[in-house]
């Protein structure tokens, strides 16, 4: 596998993104609720999804931000940027984003948006913003999402991959 | 306009690092799991502190926004019954999709298919929980 950006570099930059985004855009980091958005524009009829969605762009527009950081490293662009081609190489990073995987990677992905909108939040408004404010909400559901995931990582993934 | 522009270069930046992290990835993720490398946890607790301080900070300072309004941040209000059942399916899918919310849209970005399915899922998962939020509210 090749060799990451350090923790030590990364996550302290990823933790400054909090105050960048309260500071420029007076929001609290967060996106799942993006899902929200999403599916509010699917029916609007339900309760939970009639609601003001405008207050959620921005999560939309953040999460275009992050779907361009990822298309970039696409493969598509790999003539001007030499670490497209570190990551694209190694197998061992992405051998597992096979098609054939479809059908794990979409249960995966309902159990995330179910997941997320019934604990009010994921890893980002949780984990990050909710567990740097010492909430007791966020520290409990960060336990759960580990929990769980320990559970799926040592019960479910074997069988399914 | 300048609002939309910088809200797409966060989450631009967001991208970038969990790109250059490797924590966009399936078997970052399975190996955090396994306890086989502290690389996630460093990333995780590093940037919680990182926050962490910088809101005390905020607090201390009385630091204004950009447009000079107070900053005031919001706690979540517990529920013990949705984050404990909510955080555990979600940690189910964390683990089979090998990505929490932000890799999905970089997985979509970058590889297509695969990163549209779980996209959709995803969306479908929170339909799915509307649906179950409105037979609660009916019963």
């Amino acid at each position: 596998m090749n060799e990451p950006l350090a923790w030590y570099i990364a996550g302290p930059l990823i933790g400054l993104l909090v105050p960048a985004l309260l500071m420029l855009r007076e929001k609290q980091f967060g996106i799942s609720s993006s899902y929200r958005y999403w599916a509010s524009l699917i029916n609007a009829r339900l309760d939970y999804l009639n609601y003001k969605r405008k207050n959620d762009l921005w999560q939309v527009q953040f999460a275009l931000g992050i779907l361009i950081a990822g298309f970039l490293y696409s493969g598509f662009f790999t003539p001007f940027l030499d670490s497209v081609v570190d990551l694209k190489s190694n197998g061992e990073l992405i051998g597992v984003y096979d098609w054939k995987n479809s059908p794990q990677f979409f249960m995966g992905g309902v159990l995330i948006g179910f997941g997320s909108r019934y604990a009010n939040g994921c890893t980002a408004g949780h984990c990050i913003m909710g567990m740097s404010q010492f909430s007791l909400a966020s520290i409990v559901t960060t336990i759960c999402f580990f929990m769980g995931g320990l559970l799926g990582s040592y019960l479910l993934v074997p069988y399914l991959f | 306009m300048k609002k939309i522009v910088i809200t797409i270069f966060l989450g631009f930046s967001l991208g970038i690092l969990l790109i250059k992290s490797q924590a966009f990835s399936w078997y970052r993720i399975q190996e955090m799991f396994h306890f086989k490398s502290f690389h996630m946890y460093g990333l995780l607790f590093s940037a919680i502190l990182t926050a962490a301080v910088s809101l005390v900070l905020i607090k201390k300072f009385n630091i204004k926004s950009m447009n000079g309004n107070e900053i005031r941040v919001k706690p979540k209000k517990i529920d013990w019954r949705s984050n404990i059942i909510g955080g555990l399916v979600f940690g189910l899918g964390w683990s089979i999709s090998g990505a929490c919310t932000a890799p999905v849209y970089i997985l979509s970005g970058m590889f297509g298919v695969v990163g549209f399915i779980l996209l959709f899922g995803a969306i479908l998962g929170t339909l799915l929980y509307a649906f179950y939020h409105q037979k609660k509210l009916n019963s």
